[in-house]
């Protein structure tokens, strides 16, 4: 058991950085992530499938965030995006985007396409495995991540046309 | 190269291309700058998404966020937990073994009250019976007076209540309270408007003392008495008036000659 322990202890790095994207509140995060922790911990040997320890601990977190906004939209504690602090914003370097619409573009995209696009430009995660955790066919991810990625864009101010189209 | 689709470019800007899939797209890229635009593109909000959220998988974990340290804490929790399970458990143990102790003193319910309970109980459910209301009938009187005194050990006599409008029906035997010798008899009386009242007869209780009740008892009337003989118990659901007069009629004659029944003569 302390293997897996082990194994749940180095997740936990990973672990705080999606849920402070998906929060971008660093108390909720952690709170986040030590819930999904105790649930893990919980259920160690009876409910842990075979695969990888830590696509299990994505999913476990990513259903806990899901049923605690439920829960607030049904108690109607939301949060306003402006008093959720943002997280430091480095002067704009040359080459890339400016950072702070990027993080008002990616708060504003809807939840699954956010877990989504985090999964896999956050945390590196391949296409099947992030399908995998969002218990979505892979076709479902790649276009959830096409469309964040084309609302980034555009809230960015970085239109471009589409020059390639699927060939379907 | 007509199959590079908008998902093959974000996969290569993703990085999660490999072998041929990832030089095709390689190759493309180079005839077709507008792809590689779009290629930059998610590769620079890859880059702005690393840059704005990759530190925190940097920084320090917080104590309570070690996973050893909540293993230990939720084992704490469950021994705690197991402990007042153990201590709840038996607790409801020592509440129930000093229950059954006291059972005694609070099992308040005096035997009359069983017995009255018991008689009204036999009547409901044998004034009902239309063809087996009784085991012996009245026709057989002397047989039923016989066999039921020899059963209750004691002298049984069959009350006459024509005084009151009441016939015998016949009587029967059944099990009774251990207390009053574990047997009672049931006689049945009927008027002309068919209503029918029981008298409920066993052997006197161990004290022998003298006892006098009046009860309503489930919808019926319950006239109760005790003496050194015998209980007996009348029960029916005439007016009250008319329970009294038959109750009074048939204790007059179960009483006769008993040397203590005087006092308490009603």
């Amino acid at each position: 058991m302390s293997d897996f322990l082990d194994q749940v202890e180095a997740c936990v790095p990973a672990l705080r950085r999606y849920a402070r994207a998906l929060t971008r509140n660093a108390d909720l995060a952690d709170d986040l992530v030590q819930d999904c922790l105790e649930r893990a911990i919980s259920r160690r040997g009876l409910f842990r499938p075979n695969g990888p320890i830590r696509a299990w601990l994505y999913t476990i977190l990513l259903n806990i965030h899901r049923n605690g906004l439920r829960a607030a939209r049904r108690h109607g504690e939301t949060v306003d995006l402006d008093s959720v602090p943002e997280p430091s914003t480095p002067a704009s370097q040359p080459g890339h985007l400016a950072l702070a619409e990027m993080v008002r573009a990616i708060d504003t995209l809807p939840l699954e396409q956010k877990e989504a696009l985090l999964l896999v430009a956050l945390e590196g995660l391949a296409y099947q495995e992030a399908a995998d955790i969002l218990a979505v066919p892979l076709g479902t991810l790649m276009s959830r991540l096409a469309r964040a990625r084309a609302s980034l864009r555009v809230a960015t101010g970085t239109p471009a046309e589409p020059h390639l189209r699927t060939v379907k | 190269m007509s199959q590079i689709t908008q998902d093959m470019l974000m996969a290569y800007a993703d990085g999660q291309l490999d072998g041929p899939e990832r030089d095709a797209v390689a190759a493309h890229l180079t005839a077709n700058p507008d792809a590689a635009i779009e290629i930059s593109l998610f590769q620079r909000q890859n880059d702005a998404i690393q840059t704005l959220f990759a530190p925190v998988g940097a920084e320090p974990v917080p104590a309570r966020l070690r996973a050893r340290r909540l293993a230990a804490e939720r084992g704490q929790r469950l021994q705690r937990r197991f402990g007042w399970a153990v201590a709840a458990v038996m607790l409801v143990g020592v509440g129930l073994g000093a229950g059954w102790l006291i059972r005694p003193m609070v099992d308040a319910r005096p035997v009359s009250q069983t017995l009255i309970a018991d008689a009204v109980n036999a009547h409901t459910v044998y004034v009902a019976e239309n063809r087996h209301a009784v085991e012996v009938g009245s026709d057989d009187s002397e047989h039923l007076t016989t066999w039921l005194s020899n059963r209750l050990d004691t002298n049984l006599g069959m009350p006459d209540l024509s005084g009151e409008g009441f016939s015998l029906v016949g009587g029967r035997l059944l099990p009774g309270e251990p207390e009053a010798g574990g047997r009672a008899a049931q006689l049945m009386y009927e008027n002309t408007d068919k209503d029918r009242i029981t008298i409920y007869v066993t052997a006197a209780l161990p004290d022998r003392t003298a006892a006098y009740e009046f009860a309503t008892y489930d919808g019926a009337e319950a006239f109760y008495w005790a003496n050194a003989r015998i209980t007996c118990t009348v029960v029916g659901t005439l007016p009250e008036g008319a329970m009294k007069q038959v109750s009074q009629a048939v204790y007059r004659q179960l009483t006769e000659g008993d040397v203590e029944a005087g006092r308490y003569r009603g």
